[in-house]
């Protein structure tokens, strides 16, 4: 496959600190985070609520603007864009999953699946075999036209699944994308993410809080406080859920 | 209950914009009924006010007896002044007349009563010791006239219009050539001076009326009676019957109000469908009302049902509801106070222009303003009951559920009744036969049933129709309209009553327009036809019949018909009871040249013209209009006993014809019954047609530089007229534009408050549709196509609409004011209607897209 001939970091940061500023009050939500994730690589990274892994993950999707620092996509400094062209990059070069899944209401699950193509001003009927394969491997073939508000939790968040994938972006950014989910759910949906990110030799960086989640991925980063505490990597395809287990409790007690 | 208004405030200033903007509305929909109200009142208190100035301190006037057609004599002077109880009794009689300089520029300048204040120079004779004790006359420099001499007073006004000083002479036209009379005073703008725009000059009543040949003839005896009589009505009365049994048949003895109640009733019409106007903008406002509250009920569910939980009653839920919209109604009605006098201004001016110059006058009262904001409030409250009553039936539990989806396929039985509501109002109007005196009530219920009707059927077209406009949206705004489009759907009761406003508002642009082109074109063929012709000739006073013969010679004028003018009195018993006006148009014309130049139009269908033509040529018969048949239910081979100078006289009717002239009854009889019942000839219009090989402006040249100075006539091309007509009708009906392009502003109000919620409630999804690559601008283009689907269904719906109530308005015009006009169709009025709808919609969203493109995409996802 190609992630096996292409290496080098698509995701890298350097100093990245950000801070929010609540009235008088300022809170560091990160701090000097250096941190690099190899192309076709699933990182997953934990913390505490307010640890600043959702910040994180926002940063490097250039949602939001670091205070100092910086974050390279693919070897571009995101400071160095535009408003339009951050956009564009997230459009051609990054697919977003978000624990409340954020499907339109009036688009049927197809139609949801050729969201981005359709932002990108494609025809979606040009695509149809891609969306089409998209929804196979997410296995809700025979369920096409059924619209977000007659699908279950779990069949919704693979619609956003296959929709992360559909431009084939280099970066797939999770977001608890498992938090909203039953444990059976939640499994096929880790499943199904481990093995896109295999298929389509896709990078993927999920934040989680659940160190089951955690396991699926090549390599957990923890964070505490706005900074990158620890790190672990698999062991035979997985890593184990107690090593995890232990570093979260060490770090909220 | 204090603790419910409390809450009632904080709920509004938790969403102060859409209070703003509901307050807004509600503002709008006052001031066009405040302006509406203020202008009705206001054109028909300046025009009984121009009565009353003439009237003066008079409590009785003595008028021409509505049993004869004559002027008062002299003679019957001594007799009323001998009556106990008359203090004074000031007798004067009134020319129509003009400058002799001005006579050969003079056009004849119309307005929906006919010809405008001003036009003409209004000559008083009066006697100039008594009037000044009747009527209000202040004198700025100078003095009155001496009885007997040729003086005048005019006003400053027209003295300074015309750099006429004491001193000078003021040279005016008569029956015989001029006459010269001496300026010795000059009226300030009061009392007298005010009538007829100032256009008038009092000199003492022997000299004008030796000058028009009207020697011992008055129009009019103004008396004035001690104030212990006059502040008593019924001493006034009684000392009115026994004046009246003084003068027996020789004059009619009334109050001076009593001509003001003439206008008033020939003005109705015009009003009532002012009127119809600040009930659609109540109506349309009342939409914005009901959205407002029942998104801001929807939007607290859970907040209601955690009140609910910790103890609040139904009772208290409902009221908190309705404080708020009272309080929202209360702060736009009081706003809408000042708004509306403003519009009122404009609207009175705008009406100035076809109904009559009035001067500053602004009838207002206290009860005026209480009665807008009542209209504002209770249209508040009504329209917040339903969901108010909904918040009321909100559970404790609903609390604890997740947010309640307003996506929800309308109840078939909504459209279902929409359809059936529309039917019912036109069988209300086609079906049933109703009483001229209660179509306005019954066509107006109608038309709002209809329009109720046709809101409910837009949850069915916002379901199924939505695909055309998403076309549309595709095509101007790409993948991104597309979206855009298609959210109208997620709210079908919220997009319902905004697509219903912009429909309402439009179908009344639309439907007034194609009214006005439907009226302007059977206006216009009518001149062309019953005037016909190609030059008018036309004096100030009238000119001599043998003058056509002079015309005819000049080179190129190939036929000449003369027309005179006369008013004349029915006998009352001709016409239906409670009849007030009876005045009406005698047109006199020689049927042979009349015919060689128009041609009349018979409306009765089954009417031979040639018949009509030789039985009115026998003599002892008339025409008359449309019009005038269906107001004083007359028909042909009816007879209408005329009030001749030599007694009644019965006229058999010969044809009913078409003709738009004005709001008085029109005869048209022939010269040789004008001579024989009238004693009178002349022609006050010569009609020219122009030979083949001529031009008109040949023609017009050559009668002026024989005739022009000598004759002081003036001439007008039949085209000129024509326009001048159009024009006038133009502008009646653009007063209904500027209302009716202020309920579209209400209904682009009703978009921005849709959107700005759509907004607010999609933040999330805005921010992940962001989070995946759509810009601000194709955020902000996904919510204009929103609007722009809002936009064309209000479109289609207001063409729709607009084209059915077109034909209703045409009815009732034809019902009411007795017009025989057909509805045409002119694209003009739909392509107009359709771009309003486009653009104010478009317009509308701008802010609210600019809002959607600055979502905070981290704010947005983090939402729950």
């Amino acid at each position: 496959m190609a992630c096996e001939t292409e290496n080098g970091a698509v995701l890298r940061t350097e100093n990245l600190t950000k801070i929010y500023r609540m009235g008088e009050v300022e809170v560091v939500a990160l701090q000097d985070v250096n941190f690099a994730v190899q192309r076709g690589e699933f990182v997953a990274i934990m913390g505490a609520s307010g640890s600043g892994k959702s910040t994180l993950l926002h940063l490097l999707g250039g949602l939001d603007t670091p205070t100092k620092g910086e974050v390279y996509f693919d070897g571009q400094a995101l400071s160095k864009l535009n408003d339009d062209q951050i956009t564009l990059l997230r459009r051609q070069k990054i697919g977003f999953i978000f624990q409340f899944y954020n499907l339109l209401p009036t688009l049927n699950a197809t139609e949801n699946v050729a969201l981005p193509l359709m932002i990108d001003g494609k025809q979606a009927f040009h695509y149809q075999d891609k969306v089409n394969e998209l929804l196979h491997l997410v296995k809700l073939g025979g369920r096409e036209t059924h619209r977000p508000d007659q699908l279950s939790g779990g069949q919704q968040q693979r619609v956003a699944i296959a929709r992360a994938f559909v431009n084939q972006p280099q970066v797939v950014l999770a977001d608890e994308p498992t938090g909203n989910l039953d444990s059976r759910s939640g499994k096929a949906i880790l499943e199904l993410l481990q093995q896109v990110c295999k298929d389509y030799c896709t990078t993927i960086v999920m934040v989680t809080h659940d160190p089951k989640a955690a396991s699926y991925a090549d390599r957990v980063v923890f964070l505490k406080d706005g900074e990158i505490v620890n790190e672990i990597a698999s062991q035979n395809g997985s890593v184990p859920i107690d090593q995890i287990m232990t570093i979260m409790a060490a770090l909220e007690s | 209950m204090r603790a419910l208004w409390f809450i009632a405030l904080r709920n509004l200033s938790s969403r102060k914009f859409r209070a703003l903007l509901t307050a807004f509305g509600v503002l709008l929909g006052v001031s066009v009924v405040l302006a509406i109200q203020v202008t009705n009142q206001t054109t028909i208190d300046s025009l009984r006010r121009v009565f009353d100035r003439a009237a003066g301190q008079a409590s009785l006037l003595v008028i021409p007896s509505s049993q004869k057609n004559d002027n008062l004599k002299q003679s019957l002077l001594p007799t009323v002044q001998s009556v106990k109880g008359v203090s004074i009794a000031a007798p004067s009689i009134r020319v129509n007349t003009l400058p002799a300089d001005e006579a050969t520029n003079w056009q004849i300048n119309l307005n929906l009563n006919g010809v405008a204040a001003g036009n003409f120079f209004l000559l008083y004779g009066v006697d100039p010791i008594l009037d000044p004790q009747v009527r209000v006359y202040v004198l700025a420099e100078g003095r009155m006239p001496q009885a007997g001499r040729y003086e005048i007073v005019l006003t400053r006004k027209y003295a300074e219009d015309k750099k006429l000083r004491i001193g000078n002479w003021l040279i005016l036209l008569t029956p015989n050539g001029t006459i010269r009379l001496k300026i010795t005073g000059l009226l300030a703008a009061e009392g007298v001076a005010l009538i007829n725009d100032s256009a008038v000059g009092f000199a003492p009543l022997k000299v004008v009326q030796d000058a028009f040949d009207l020697q011992d003839q008055l129009d009019e005896i103004a008396i004035r009676v001690p104030e212990s009589i006059s502040s008593k009505p019924a001493l006034l009365e009684n000392l009115k019957q026994t004046l009246q049994g003084r003068v027996g048949k020789n004059g009619d003895v009334v109050y001076p109000d009593s001509r003001g109640a003439v206008v008033s009733q020939m003005l109705a019409t015009y009003q009532l469908g002012l009127s119809f106007f600040s009930i659609i903008a109540i109506f349309v406002g009342s939409f914005l009302v009901y959205n407002t509250f029942s998104m801001t009920v929807t939007e607290r569910i859970r907040e209601i049902g955690m009140l609910r939980a910790i103890g609040m009653s139904r009772k208290q839920v409902l009221a908190t509801v309705l404080m708020e919209a009272f309080i929202v109604a209360l702060f736009g009605s009081l706003a809408g106070i000042p708004v509306g006098l403003l519009l009122a201004r404009g609207l009175i001016r705008m009406t100035d222009a076809v109904i009559t110059p009035s001067e500053e006058i602004f009838s207002v009262s206290a009860l005026t303003f209480l009665e807008a904001i009542a209209v504002g409030i209770g249209v508040a409250l009504i329209s917040a009951l339903q969901p108010a009553m909904r918040a009321a039936k909100i559970s404790p539990l609903d609390a604890l559920r997740v947010r309640a989806h307003s996506d929800s396929k309308p109840a078939k039985m909504i459209w279902i009744g929409g359809f059936f509501l529309i039917a019912f109002g036109y069988f209300i109007i086609y079906g049933t036969d109703w009483p001229e005196s209660w179509m306005f009530t019954i066509g107006s219920t109608a038309v709002l049933t209809i329009f109720l009707g046709a809101t409910l059927t837009v949850t069915l077209a916002v379901q199924y129709l939505e695909v055309l406009p998403r076309h549309l949206a595709a095509k101007l705004y790409g993948n991104e309209g597309r979206l855009g489009s298609a959210n109208v759907r997620r709210s079908v009761g919220r997009t319902t009553l905004t697509v219903a406003s912009l429909m309402v508002s439009l179908t009344m642009i639309i439907s007034i327009n194609s009214v006005a082109t439907s009226f302007k074109k059977d206006m216009g063929a009518w001149i062309d036809s019953a005037l016909g012709g190609d030059l008018y000739v036309r004096s100030a006073i009238t000119m001599r019949q043998s003058f056509g013969n002079q015309l005819k010679s000049v080179p190129g004028v190939a036929t000449v018909t003369p027309t005179r003018v006369l008013e004349v009195r029915i006998a009352p018993e001709s016409l239906p009871k409670n009849t007030l006006q009876n005045e009406f148009y005698l047109y006199a014309i020689e049927p042979d040249t009349f015919r060689q130049i128009a041609d009349l139009q018979f409306t009765d269908k089954q009417a031979d013209a040639e018949a009509s033509w030789a039985r009115l040529k026998r003599g002892s018969a008339v025409f008359i209009s449309n019009v005038t048949a269906d107001r004083y239910q007359l028909s042909r081979g009816d007879s209408i006993t005329i009030l001749t100078p030599r007694g009644k006289h019965s006229f058999t009717i010969a044809g009913v014809v078409l003709d738009f002239t004005g709001q008085r009854g029109v005869l048209y009889t022939t010269y040789q019954d004008l001579q024989t019942y009238f004693g009178e000839s002349g022609a006050d219009r010569f009609t020219l047609k122009v030979a083949a090989g001529y031009s008109v402006d040949q023609v017009a040249e050559e009668i002026e530089s024989r005739y022009q100075k000598r004759r002081h006539i003036s001439l007008q091309s039949t085209q000129e007229f024509k326009q001048s007509v159009l024009d006038l009708v133009s502008s009646a009906f653009r007063l209904f534009d500027v209302l009716g392009l202020i309920g579209i502003f209400i209904g682009a109000l009703g978009v921005v408050n849709t959107l700005t919620m759509n907004v607010i409630e999609r933040q999330r999804e805005i921010g992940a549709l962001r989070s995946m690559g759509m810009t601000r601008l194709q955020v902000m283009r996904m919510i204009l196509a929103e609007a722009l689907a809002h936009g064309s269904m209000g479109g289609i719906y207001g063409l729709l609409f607009g084209f059915l109530i077109a034909q209703v308005m045409i009815l009732a015009m034809n019902l009411m004011i007795g017009y025989n006009l057909s509805y045409k169709f002119s694209f003009q009025p739909f392509l107009v209607g359709l771009a309003i709808a486009f653009l104010v919609a478009q317009i509308a969203a701008l802010g609210p897209a600019r809002r959607a493109a600055q979502v905070n995409i981290i704010e947005a996802i983090k939402h729950e």
